[in-house]
This record gives C-alpha cells, sequence and structure tokens, in this order.
C-alpha cells in the first residue's frame, strides 16, 4: 500500500472519529454535571440537521439556517431537561436514564411525522473540489468538521477550567447536594449542561448533513459511535472524548485498510471491550471518581 | 400541595400527549378508505396491508400507503369489484419483522381479509410467512429482495423487479461496455447483501470478475476507506447494491478521491432523493429500473404507456409530487388481487383467490407486464428493465 493510499484512510478515520467526537463531548458533558448517560445526544444530532434543512426550506440563506438548526436544538434541548427531567431529578440516576431513552422516541417520531420519512439534504458549506494533499483527497466539508471540533474541544475545556461556571459544573459531577450546600444552582448547571450538549450535538448535525444527507433516524446509530467514543476515551472530559473518537475512527478504517470492511465495527468493538478491561475507566480516564 | 403535583405531572402529560398524538398519526392509516360501503348493498371485500410508515423503510411505506388509498377510491367509484366494495386495512410495522408478524395475526384473525399486501421490506415479508401460510392466505408482497420468491412459497407473490432479474441485465450490460473487472460494494442489510450475494454467483456466466468487494453498513456516513481499496485494484467499473442514503455518499467519496470508473447502481436508488443528495456527483450514475421513471420508454403507443401516464397524473396531481417506483409496486399488488377478485365468482374461497392471482397473465401494471406462472411468482422479465443514466440531475435513457 502506498503512501498516498494509507494517508487517505487516515483522513476517512480522522474525518469520522472528529464527528464521534463531537456527539461525544455532548456526552461527556451531561456526564460531567449529572452523572448520567443522555440516550437522547443522538436525536440532538438528528435535530441539528432536520432543522438545518428545515429552515433552508423556509427560504432562509445557509449560515443562518445553520445557525438557526443549531440555536433550536438548543432549544430542544433546554426545554426536555426544563420539562421532563427536572421534574424527577431526585429519583436517581436511573429513572432518568430512562427518561432520556423515552425522550430519543419522542423526539424521533416527532420528526418523522414532521419532516416526513425521506432522507433530506443540506448544501456543502463551501463549494469546489476536494484538496488533495500529498496524493490524498480530502473535502472541504471536513475542514469544517474539524474547525468546529477543534474550537468545541478548546472551548470546553475552557469553559471546565477557567470559569466560575465550569468549575461548578465540576462540583455539581462531585456531589449535587454539596454544591447545592455551597451555594451553587445545581438546577441552572444541569440545565445549560442539556443546552450546551444540544448544541454539540446539533453542530455535528449540521456538518455532517451536507456530507451525508440527514433523515429522522439517523440518531441511533450516531449515537451509540459517541457514546462508544466517549466510553473509550474516559467520560467527563473533553480532551478524552476527542482522543475516544479519534481513536475509534481511525481503528474502523484501518480495519477496512488492513482487515476487512465487513468486520470493521467488529473490530472496533473489541477494541473498546480491549481497551475497557485493561484499563475500565477509558484511555484518559481517572482512574478514582469521588462519588458521595 | 396542588402546584406541587402539577408541577411533576406536566412533564408526564406533555409526553403523553406527545405519544397519543405520534399514535394518532399512525392509526389514521388503519380506518383509510372505506368510503363507498353504503351505497352498495354488497358486502365488502376486505384486503390487509402491512407496510412500513415509520422506522427505517418509511420513506417507501409512504408512497405504497398513498397508492393504495388513491387507487381504491377510483376502483370503489367504478363500483368496486362486481359490486363488493373493497376495503384495505393499512397496518404499519415500523420496519420490524416481528410487528409486521403481529399485524398479520391481526389482519387474518380480527380482521379476516381474503388478502395481503407487503411488507415493505424483505425481512418484514419473511416474518409474516409463517402466518400466511397457516391461514391459508394469497400475499402479494412490495418488497425486493430475492428470497422472497427463490425461497418458493404457493401463497406468495412479488411486484418489484427481484434482484435475480435486475442483476443479469446490469451484468449484461456491463459486458456489452467491454467491461471484465468490477469492484462490488453492497451495504450489509437485507437488500445489499442479497444483491451483493446474486452479483458473486452469477458474474461468472458474463466473463467478468469482482477483482474488489467491500462492504458498509446501512448507516455508515463515511465510504473513503472501501474506495481507497476500490482504487487499489484494477477494476473497470465500480457496482453498488443499496437501496438507502449510503449510495449518494459513495457517488459523493468516489468524485471526493477523483475516481473515474463507471458507477452502476441499481433499482433501489430509483429516487429523486438519491440525485438530490449526490448533486452534481451523481453524474454519468447508471442504474436498471423499470420504465416507470421515463413513461415513454414503454413506448408511447403502448398499452403500458397509457396504464403509467395516467396513473402518473392522477398521483402528481393528488399528492403534489411525482410518484416513484415504490408507489408503482403498490399499485401492481393492489391491482393483481382485485382484477384476479373481478375474475372470480361470488362466494370465491381464498385458496381460490391464490388460484386466480397465479393465472394472472399479461396483466399491465407499472412495474411491467406480470405472468404468473406456478413457479414464478414475481413474474416479469428483463425486457421490463431499462438502463438509466443521470445527466444534469434528472434521469435519462441509457442507450447502449
Amino acid at each position: 500500500m502506498d503512501s498516498a493510499a494509507l494517508l487517505q484512510f487516515a483522513i476517512a478515520g480522522l474525518k469520522n472519529g472528529a464527528i464521534y467526537a463531537l456527539v461525544a463531548l455532548g456526552f461527556t458533558l451531561v456526564f460531567g454535571s449529572t452523572g448520567i448517560i443522555n440516550f437522547a445526544q443522538g436525536e440532538f444530532f438528528m435535530l441539528g440537521g432536520m432543522l438545518a434543512v428545515f429552515f433552508v426550506r423556509l427560504g432562509l440563506p445557509l449560515p443562518i439556517a445553520v445557525i438557526a438548526g443549531v440555536l433550536a436544538t438548543a432549544g430542544i434541548g433546554l426545554a426536555f431537561e426544563r420539562l421532563a427531567l427536572r421534574p424527577r431529578r431526585d429519583s436517581g440516576p436511573l429513572v432518568l436514564i430512562i427518561i432520556t431513552i423515552g425522550g430519543s422516541m419522542v423526539m424521533k417520531s416527532l420528526s418523522r411525522h414532521v419532516f416526513g420519512g425521506s432522507e433530506l439534504s443540506l448544501p456543502a458549506f463551501s463549494e469546489g473540489p476536494s484538496i488533495v494533499v500529498a496524493g490524498a483527497a480530502i473535502e472541504r466539508q471536513a475542514f469544517w468538521v474539524w474547525g468546529l471540533t477543534i474550537i468545541a474541544v478548546v472551548g470546553l475545556t475552557w469553559l471546565y477550567s477557567k470559569t466560575k461556571f465550569g468549575r461548578s459544573m465540576r462540583a455539581c459531577s462531585l456531589s449535587h447536594e454539596a454544591s447545592r450546600l455551597m451555594g451553587i444552582d445545581t438546577a441552572r448547571i444541569v440545565m445549560v449542561s442539556f443546552g450546551l450538549a444540544a448544541v454539540l450535538g446539533g453542530i455535528a448535525g449540521v456538518v455532517v448533513a451536507p456530507l451525508t444527507q440527514t433523515s429522522f433516524d439517523v440518531g441511533a446509530r450516531i449515537g451509540v459511535k459517541g457514546f462508544a467514543a466517549a466510553i473509550l476515551g474516559g467520560l467527563g472530559n473533553p480532551i478524552a472524548a476527542v482522543v475516544g473518537g479519534l481513536t475509534l475512527g481511525l481503528v474502523e478504517s484501518m480495519s477496512i485498510a488492513f482487515i476487512s470492511s465487513t468486520y470493521k465495527d467488529v473490530i472496533a468493538l473489541v477494541l473498546l471491550l480491549l481497551v475497557l478491561f485493561v484499563r475500565p475507566e477509558g484511555i484518559l480516564g481517572r482512574a478514582t471518581r469521588e462519588k458521595v | 400541595m396542588t402546584g406541587k403535583w402539577l408541577q411533576r405531572m406536566l412533564p408526564a402529560t406533555v409526553v403523553l400527549t406527545l405519544v397519543v398524538a405520534s399514535l394518532a398519526g399512525c392509526s389514521q392509516a388503519d380506518s383509510s378508505s372505506d368510503e363507498g360501503g353504503e351505497e352498495t348493498a354488497k358486502e365488502p371485500y376486505t384486503i390487509g396491508a402491512v407496510l412500513s410508515l415509520s422506522g427505517t423503510y418509511a420513506g417507501l411505506g409512504e408512497p405504497e400507503k398513498n397508492t393504495i388509498e388513491m387507487e381504491l377510491e377510483r376502483i370503489n367509484e367504478d363500483g368496486g369489484v362486481n359490486g363488493h366494495p373493497v376495503k384495505v386495512v393499512i397496518e404499519d410495522d415500523a420496519t420490524d419483522p416481528a410487528k409486521a408478524q403481529a399485524a398479520t395475526v391481526r389482519l387474518i384473525e380480527q380482521v379476516d381479509v381474503l388478502a395481503i399486501i407487503g411488507a415493505t421490506g424483505t425481512g418484514q415479508t419473511m416474518g409474516m410467512r409463517g402466518d400466511i401460510d397457516r391461514a391459508g392466505i394469497p400475499q402479494v408482497s412490495v418488497a425486493g429482495g430475492t428470497v422472497v420468491t427463490a425461497q418458493f412459497d404457493p401463497l406468495v407473490f412479488q411486484t418489484p423487479w427481484s434482484n435475480s432479474l435486475v442483476v443479469p441485465f446490469t451484468l449484461s450490460r456491463l459486458r456489452d461496455a467491454g467491461i471484465t473487472k468490477i469492484a462490488l460494494m453492497y451495504d450489509t442489510g437485507g437488500f445489499g447483501a442479497d444483491g451483493g450475494d446474486v452479483v458473486k454467483a452469477t458474474v461468472g456466466e458474463y466473463g467478468i470478475s469482482v477483482v474488489a468487494e467491500q462492504t458498509f453498513n446501512p448507516g455508515d456516513t463515511d465510504m473513503t476507506a472501501q474506495l481507497t481499496m476500490v482504487k487499489g485494484s484494477d477494476a473497470e467499473a465500480v457496482v453498488l447494491w443499496n437501496a438507502g442514503k449510503e449510495s449518494a455518499i459513495v457517488a459523493k467519496n468516489m468524485q471526493q478521491l477523483s475516481m473515474m470508473l463507471p458507477l452502476y447502481g441499481c433499482h433501489g436508488n430509483a429516487r429523486a432523493e438519491f440525485a438530490e443528495g449526490a448533486g452534481d456527483a451523481a453524474e454519468g450514475f447508471r442504474f436498471a429500473a423499470g420504465k416507470i421513471l421515463l413513461p415513454e420508454t414503454y413506448g408511447t403507443d403502448s398499452m403500458s404507456y397509457r396504464v403509467a401516464t395516467d396513473f402518473v397524473e392522477r398521483y402528481t396531481e393528488r399528492y403534489g409530487k411525482a410518484p416513484d417506483t415504490f408507489a408503482g409496486h403498490a399499485y401492481d399488488a393492489l391491482y393483481l388481487i382485485v382484477e384476479a377478485m373481478r375474475r372470480l365468482p361470488e362466494g370465491f374461497t381464498t385458496a381460490e383467490l391464490r388460484d386466480e392471482i397465479e393465472r394472472t397473465d399479461d396483466f399491465v401494471g407499472i412495474g411491467g407486464i406480470f405472468t404468473f406462472t406456478e413457479s414464478d411468482h414475481n413474474g416479469m422479465s428483463e425486457d421490463d428493465l431499462v438502463m438509466y443514466r443521470i445527466q444534469d440531475g434528472a434521469w435519462v435513457l441509457d442507450t447502449p
């Protein structure tokens, strides 16, 4: 295999991996402030793409439609937390997780009724042929995927480590009770986390839609991949989510290159199991997690 | 107290309302189109239909349901079947074989249908078989997998062109184009894997060899890795078997990798969403499908042309967009049953109905001209297929 082909496999892996990473960041964010897994994260991805297409069809210019799609998804994320999760917040993690599963079903069914069952297309953010680097072709939309992933991870890292709000979020993940006693408005923290997770899912959804088209049922699969990426990297840390996403993407594309396309998902999942076997906390996860 | 209770119940109420609303949306289909029952004294003939109105194949089930409702009105306005109004009870299988099976049981036990149309998907169609056999009711499937009629059941008929018809047609066109080495790509779902198996089994007969074989999963978002493997082989064309949105991704990824190889798809790509999704990457994409996409290919003086243009006009007027091939499959399924009923005397049994459907001879449908025999329940020939090419975003006839 020549180096251009190898580079092409790496690019394909990094492109898919960045998409997984964006979804994984959403899982990490919600886990970070609530300690639960939000199984509706994949539906935020679906909603971002579908709503952007909806706004384009209303006649809005593409950049505005894309931003509106992400913001509308954020609104749905906030409303979901406020209306479905907050009233049961004292019921324990299992109940909340089940509510997120129910929420994902509702979002998917409603989307199917509102937008129909067919796949929808969104134009590419920047027109033009793919860019050739050392014999490997990179489509322009891939730069948007990478750029937005970098912005998201830098932004989140800054939020976590440098702002009062971020520190409050981390405090929440350790203990809601203690945080509340320390004067942190935990309800607001949780709601904002869901809003931000919806923004991340929405961004991933709109940036992928020009590459793949979108439809009401794309959420479940990407949710599984993003979840796997978040677990692989180690839940609760933005950098780890990105490492997990890129690793998963690269393993998939290298499996195609050196083994077989039929088994790429199997190989990726076996790797996930192996990593969890050796390091249950994920590649970059912290070994001990204080839980009260 | 009340305030707290309200606050606690509010989300549950909202969710419940939404669920009920979405269920109501689904069950509208159940009571569909039994108009016209009052005027005639004769008892209605009831047909069941199991379609995917939600789930992965919702985009296929929708035109099928539209077609059945539209044609049913027309049949009943024309006096039904020998004075009996026709009623179709449509059930949603949510693209789930288990639900398709449950719907079949309901149609048989509670509704007492004479025949069943569906399911939309191959897996769902096969899931219904046990109960179809148990009740001895004829089934006309609108699913495209070869297995539906290849795993022969005297009760089961099939209206889409099966892969065992489309694959040889496509391979013969590749041979005529002088191509001897192909790369084969297909999805691992039912339809793609079925097509891939038929290609591998028959390709030798056309002096062609598969030099690269790549698969992808339904829902995959990028095929550049698979295509890089294809690029490294000495394939002269790519044959792609898939009916989902992944096809557009393959076309776009090939353009991205500046691969100039001709790309041949299949009848699963005969949807406007494909050409739209792939954009200018779809230019030159070839696929075999029936003639409905360009009705003039039936021959403008033929009966088929009149049937198809009439259907296209009525459908477009009613639903605001042209029917796709899936609408055509539902049209054929409904009329194959209704025409057989018309030929039978009063008080026929389901066994007699099955025999009469099998006696269908030269029925001019949308998918082609159907002639069933005791061993052929697909009933069409390669003459019903043409090769299309996408040019300037539209389908044109690809003449050899």
